[in-house]
């Protein structure tokens, strides 16, 4: 508990005691906040006793937030949020210690915001009470709008803009519904009550199935465009690529995984028949957006934006294994979170140090930088197989069982978890593995590989200064330094998940619990789609 | 005030012309400052408006023999007074920037 | 209270694995087989780290490769009928509800040692290691620069080639099978300042990931199906409902299939392989020709069991393997860069194999992988002496008679040697694994392939034709050679910075050599003519089992042996064999062949089919290598001849033309798929900019504005403007009071 609270107000701390410091200071101060919020949660890590019970530990506290509506400042982890939580305390300390060169302006500022978009992810993931939630969830448009909108690319007024207006739309779709649960829950016990295990229970089980369906739509609207899911992502390509490389990173990293973690946490516990009902949309948006989003990028020249664009592929697949309402699709799922953001992440900030370097991310102008740089090329290798899931490294694990999950999804209930996919959900996104290996590779091949093609105007006076002595030459110590620890965190998920997929098990059975009766009833109440997955199997046999 | 309310019988003249020259000022007042761009006209206007809302009180006034609406108009006297000081020292102070009473040579508030 | 360290704990405890009390404890050191190019691999990381300007890279790969073959050589003696599964620790595992069947997933990295897996791995980390060692001098003109990058990448692929064939389940299949893609992208790509390098490697990653779907498709559809994708299980899964007719079941088969013609460069995903001759040629000996690319046939013989229960798929693998073989020989008969050429005849040798696994023979398909192995290995290490020698030249029309160039005798020899092992010369290794193929397809009770044993005598006429053409006019004639456009002196291998690309290409070079006149082509050294004397002795000695069988028709077939105790060679559990000694072949498809042929029951050309395969197929051969002679050694004016007269003719220019232009199928997948997706992709691109951006989100969000601006007339900045506005709001709301009050009025 004390240790929750630590990791998050350590970043608050850092935030004001960098308020007040030298801005050459600010920097080194951020790493140590970082550092220390990591090492605070990783403390609580250590000795969490839930990792295989799939409970929440520690209970959320009554400790009262606004009194007269029960609101409280409940904290407590299940492994699921835990390790999204572990994942973004992670990622900060790289965020920070990668921006000490590139943010060479207003460093304060920058590292102050950077601190409380760390505190506002953690209260996020930490909170229990669905308010607390939301309003860690919300706040984190604010700090990513400055630093986007300050340390952005040229069009970064309009990026943050978007960003913030976007997102904060998509909100209000849920704090909406979460204001509806709360007022019914009360309409319906006379008692306020926010916790979200009190509400999911309440609403599952006494919300008609036709209220659910609604509550469902609305928040899946709210976090779709989090996600982002087809159609509601354009917002996420002009953001990362107009964010700096550290709003990149923990943009790809953690702020997207806000919206599926809603989804997850909130969206399909309290609707389970409003899940079943919109499971079939909900994986044809997914579907889509694989393959949508993923020849798009087979199109794109800048190296960032195709990146951004295979987010939105990514995602896809990461929600059609929730949507796939069985224990492998939805431990895929979440394993993906997790794998997404390190890989993409990594991608991210590989990226900002060639941009670093040749202030160039426009793959016409600039080429085959193995020959300058290989230990870069090393890592851009590394990651892009991490990326396409290559078996042995950590993209793998989630996606196949993604894949895997949606496959099996069928009416068929020898799982114990019928579904309502199957083999052609599974096909068409499978193409996203093909599409996934054109895209990345073309971006290798052009952007790492291939004749040396560099910016003619990198003698240019401005670049010089901002360079701080990096150069066009290799990584650097501290560079390769951030790196490491993301690519052995990859090799070692690739190559042993049983400790997380062990961890995310009883939390995935217990949010699944009620979809294997609200699948059948969904079943059920579409004969003609019954009948059809019957009629399928026979018609197979003919041909 | 009393429960029961000691009133003039209704259509009393002195209230009714009282009222109705109220009425008259105050078209007249929003009339002139609707369609008049010079201030100091503007600034009579509201006057006027003033007036026929202060004249209203006294006839309700008497109406309800009540002398609560001539202790309100004296006030407005009063603060009528003092606001024409500041309005007329504005109104200085605005010529002053652009030689012209016109009020349509201040519309910094437009949009664009 | 303390969970994280027993997580530890339980990551320390997996480097000891359980073993079946029953087997011999040596397996218990297969995964050494793993492990050793594992660290090799990462040896040559840290040597990459520490700037490692020497070969000890090389030497580090070759000594671990080495131990590979060493504890492979080990598990041959010991491997018994019966499958061993070696659980080395647990990766992808676990359950849910009640744990049973159907309610839980299981893919640990366990090996699945039986006398396939060991046959093969023999043949892999042995040519591995000699492969290893002959790169270490073809490859020393980049010490310092690529070489370890090199042996890295070979490494990686040793290691994913022995998961994939020891892996004990299908995902670790899968693993192997993207590990080897991998190691075959860097390596295709290894020149990567060469766009042509890079464009292969990217293509032939891709076209394999198309396979790929269809393989992780499989492995879903098999656990649907049979609840497991371990063998072991899977075996006994099958077992207890060996052909159902349910459609998962029945499309396995064809699923899997496409992940092999993938790999194995097969119709319609050939098109990868003969641009990854991109690659240094011990990669080209290596990947592809001797080990990756078998390996959809190691994947079709290992889940034969699936196949088996599906006669359809696998007449469809005998169709496609034949034509493959056709086309494939067909395009090298017209090439004039020697490495695409044995690319091709790869391809075409490849096809062989698929026909053999789709007739029913995997005895066959399997002896021909081991034969072809050593034979191909051998031709493409020869030819990359050749290549090592004369700076990069292997346009077959510019080297001539290099039998006669000092230090080039050895490799010449054991060149023509090959030539006669890919021509499938009688009574080398090669006719008798092929004679095995076609006399099943012959005999097959598939009536539907039979065509395709003619079909593979054609292909054997043609594939000694291409293979002399090029051994009579490299290796034979007069002594002329011009050298390539690598720098002589070879400081640099990875030339192609400079853009001047595709060495070989033909005619795309030549007189603008200044240096030709003092070229000295210069000769291996013994890090290059050892291994390529030993692979010679190899493929001489992969004949071996056959002239035993020869001599005594009783003594079974080594290579049979190997094959009959394992899962590739009947439809039931693997166990069912254990009690049957190797020639013991009873309830087998193979059998039911030989059987048949054993009693006359097919009959070609009213001979018995062994006799008459082996007839026609020595005649298809010396026919081949007569015409050859003819064209390329002894009147090679006539073959240009023969070529012009043939373009002259419309009748007959398509032939020419077709064949040299490789019928023009990556041109058609350029034009039918990849134009096309392109197009799309660009639309989308524009869609969503443009329609949903700009368009739908902008649109929306500039609503507000829009609705502002309708007012804003009202908010002009002249004071009487607000005042109007002000008294208008004003008369509205009394208007309304006055409204009500008459409402309530009434």
């Amino acid at each position: 508990m004390n240790l929750i609270w630590a990791s998050i107000l350590i970043p608050v701390a850092t935030a004001a005691v960098i308020a007040v410091a030298n801005a050459r200071a600010a920097r080194s101060l951020a790493a140590v906040g970082s550092l220390a919020s990591l090492g605070a949660l990783a403390a609580f890590a250590w000795q969490f006793p839930a990792w295989s019970t799939g409970a929440v530990f520690p209970e959320p506290c009554g400790c009262a937030w606004l009194d007269s509506i029960n609101a409280t400042l409940g904290v407590g982890f299940d492994s699921v949020s835990l390790m999204l939580a572990l994942l973004e305390a992670f990622l900060i300390p790289i965020c920070v210690i990668g921006s000490w060169t590139a943010i060479s302006d207003r460093q304060r500022e920058y590292y102050g915001w950077f601190m409380l978009l760390h505190a506002s992810i953690l209260v996020a993931f930490a909170a229990r009470d669905v308010l607390l939630f939301y309003v860690g969830y919300e706040f984190t448009l604010v700090p990513l709008l400055f630093i986007i909108a300050i340390w952005g690319g040229p069009e970064r007024r309009q990026a943050a803009h978007k960003l913030f207006l976007y997102t904060f739309l998509g909100s209000l779709f849920f704090l909406g519904s979460i204001l509806f649960v709360g007022w019914q829950h009360h309409a319906s016990t006379g008692l306020w009550s926010w916790d979200m295990g009190t509400l999911s229970s309440f609403a599952s089980a006494r919300l008609p199935a036709n209220t659910q369906f609604w509550l469902f739509a609305a928040l899946l609207a709210g976090f779709a465009v989090k996600v982002p899911l087809f159609p509601v992502h354009t917002w996420l390509p002009l953001a990362h690529n107009q964010a700096p490389t550290a709003g990149s990173v923990i943009l790809a990293g953690t702020l997207l995984k806000l919206g599926t973690y809603g989804i997850f946490r909130l969206a399909l516990p309290m609707a389970p028949e409003g899940g079943a009902a919109l499971a079939v949309v909900a994986s044809v948006l997914c579907t889509v957006a694989v393959v949508y989003a993923a020849l798009i990028c087979w199109v794109q020249t800048d190296a960032k934006k195709l990146v951004a664009y295979s987010s939105v592929s990514h995602l896809g697949i990461c929600m059609l294994g929730l949507f796939a309402l069985n224990p492998v699709g939805a431990q895929g799922s979440v394993l993906y979170m997790i794998n997404h953001g390190l890989s993409t992440g990594a991608l991210f900030l590989l990226i900002g140090m060639a941009y670093e370097r040749y202030h160039v991310k426009d793959m016409d102008q600039i080429g085959g930088l193995a020959k300058r740089m290989p230990v870069w090329a090393f890592f851009m290798v590394f990651f892009t197989m991490s990326s396409i899931g290559l078996p042995g490294l950590n993209g793998f694990v989630g996606e196949y069982l993604c894949l895997f999950g949606t496959y099996i999804a069928t009416g068929d209930a020898s799982t114990g978890y019928p579904g309502l996919l199957g083999p052609g959900f599974a096909l068409v996104a499978g193409t996203g593995l093909i599409l996934g290996a054109m895209y990345m590779l073309l971006l290798v091949g052009r952007y790492v590989f291939g004749p040396l093609r560099e910016p003619k105007d990198e003698s240019h006076g401005k670049h010089a200064h901002d360079d701080h002595g990096a150069g066009h030459g290799d990584l650097t110590g501290r560079e390769v330094g951030l790196l490491v620890p993301l690519a052995l965190v990859c090799l070692f998920i690739g190559v042993y998940p049983k400790p997380m997929l062990q961890a995310i098990g009883p939390v995935v059975e217990r949010t699944l619990a009620p979809y294997p009766a609200a699948v059948e009833r969904t079943l059920k109440s579409q004969p003609q789609a019954a009948e059809a997955a019957k009629a399928e199997p026979k018609e197979d046999d003919r041909g | 005030m009393n429960p029961i309310d000691p009133q003039l019988p209704p259509g009393d003249p002195l209230v009714m012309l009282g009222l109705l020259a109220s009425a008259i000022l105050f078209a007249v007042g929003i009339v002139g400052f609707l369609s008049r761009r010079n201030m100091i006209t503007m600034f009579l206007c509201t006057e006027l408006m003033f007036q026929g809302a202060g004249l209203a009180m006294i006839s309700y006034g008497r109406q309800h023999m009540d002398l609560s609406g001539q202790v309100f108009v004296i006030f407005i006297l009063t603060v009528a007074a003092a606001e024409a000081a500041l309005a007329l020292g504005l109104v200085v102070l605005l010529y002053r920037r652009k030689e012209t009473l016109s009020a349509e040579a201040w519309k910094e508030l437009a949009e664009s | 209270m303390i969970a994280a360290p027993a997580m530890l704990s339980s990551v320390l405890a997996l480097a000891e694995g359980p073993l079946d009390a029953h087997a011999a404890p040596e397996l218990r050191w297969a995964g050494l087989a793993l492990l050793l190019p594992l660290l090799s691999g990462v040896l040559c990381l840290l040597c990459g780290w520490m700037k490692v300007r020497s070969k000890l890279p090389a030497a580090l790969t070759i000594a671990a490769l080495g131990g590979a073959f060493a504890t492979i050589l080990r598990l041959q003696g010991v491997v018994g009928e019966t499958p061993v599964v070696i659980n080395l620790f647990d990766w992808i595992s676990w359950t849910w509800g009640d744990a049973s069947r159907f309610h839980g997933f299981t893919a640990n990295v366990d090996l699945y040692v039986d006398r396939l897996t060991v046959f093969w791995m023999l043949f892999v980390t042995g040519l591995g290691t000699l492969i290893a060692l002959y790169a270490s001098e073809y490859m020393e003109s980049d010490v310092g620069k690529g070489y370890t990058r090199f042996f890295g990448a070979v490494s990686i692929f040793l290691f994913a080639m022995g998961c994939l064939v020891m892996g004990g389940n299908l995902v670790m299949l899968y693993l192997g099978w993207e590990g080897v893609g991998l190691a075959s992208y860097l390596l295709i790509g290894y020149y990567f300042t060469k766009p042509e390098a890079v464009a292969a490697a990217k293509k032939a990653f891709i076209v394999n990931r198309i396979g790929d779907l269809g393989l992780a498709l499989a492995l879903f559809l098999t656990w649907q199906c049979y609840g497991t994708v371990e063998y072991a299980a899977l075996w006994k899964a099958i077992e207890a409902a060996p052909a159902s007719s349910e459609w998962t079941a029945q499309a396995i088969p064809w699923l899997l299939m496409l992940g092999a013609f993938g790999k194995s460069a097969q119709l319609p995903l050939y098109v990868w392989l003969p641009d990854a001759m991109e690659g240094p040629t011990p990669v080209s000996a290596l990947i592809h020709a001797a080990t990756m690319v078998t390996a959809g046939v190691y994947l079709i013989a290992r889940m034969f069991p699936l196949f088996v229960v599906n006669p359809d798929a696998l007449a469809a693998v005998a169709w496609v393997g034949g034509l493959t073989a056709l086309l494939a020989a067909t395009i090298g008969m017209a090439q004039y860069d020697m490495k695409r050429i044995w690319a091709y005849s790869t391809i075409s040798q490849l096809g062989y194999m698929f026909l053999g696994l789709g007739v029913g023979t995997t005895f066959g398909a399997s002896y021909h992988v081991f034969t072809h192995a050593f034979f191909k290995a051998l031709l493409f290490l020869t030819a990359g002496a050749v290549m090592h020698g004369f700076a990069g030249q292997l346009d077959i029309r510019k080297l001539s008679g290099l039998l006669k160039v000092p230090g080039f005798r050895l490799v010449s020899l054991l060149a023509v040697l090959g030539c006669f092992w890919l021509a499938a010369f009688p009574f080398t290794a090669a006719f008798f694994s092929k004679d095995e193929i076609l006399v099943s397809a012959f005999t097959a009770k598939d009536e539907r392939v039979h065509l395709l044993g003619w079909i593979g005598l054609v292909v054997a006429a043609l594939t000694a034709y291409y293979t002399f053409r090029v051994g009579f006019r490299v290796f034979f004639g007069p002594v002329k050679y011009e050298p390539g456009d690598e720098h002589h002196g070879h400081d640099d291998h990875g030339h192609g910075h400079d853009a001047h690309g595709s060495h070989g290409s033909h005619g795309s070079h030549g007189s603008h050599h200044g240096h030709h006149a003092e070229f000295h082509p210069h000769g291996p050294r013994w890090a290059i003519r050892v291994p390529l004397v030993l692979i010679a002795v190899g493929a001489i000695l992969a004949g071996w089992p056959s002239y035993r069988t020869m001599l005594n028709h009783d003594e079974p077939n080594w290579v049979k042996t190997q094959v009959v105790q394992s899962s590739a060679y009947q439809g039931g559990s693997a166990d069912s064999h254990g009690s049957h000694a190797g020639h013991d072949e009873s309830s087998n498809e193979v059998a039911h062949a030989e059987q048949a042929h054993a009693d006359h029951g097919h009959l070609v050309l009213g001979m018995d089919a062994h006799t008459a395969v082996g007839r026609l197929g020595s005649l298809a051969c010396i026919a081949g290598i007569l015409v050859s002679l003819y064209l390329h050694l002894i009147n090679r004016g006539a073959a240009d001849a023969l070529r012009r007269t043939l373009m002259g003719s419309i009748a007959t220019r398509w032939i020419v033309v077709g064949a040299e232009r490789k019928w023009m199928v990556d041109e058609f997948y350029d034009w039918v798929i990849r134009l096309p997706l392109r197009l799309i992709a660009n639309i989308l691109s524009a869609i969503d900019e443009l329609l949903l951006d700009a368009g739908i989100v902008n649109g929306l969000g500039a609503l507000p504005a829009a609705v502002g601006r309708l007012f804003r007339p009202l908010y002009g900045g002249v004071v009487q403007g607000y005042a109007v506005t002000m008294a208008g709001g004003v008369a509205l709301v009394a208007a309304w009071v006055i409204w009500i009050w008459l409402r309530g009025a009434n």
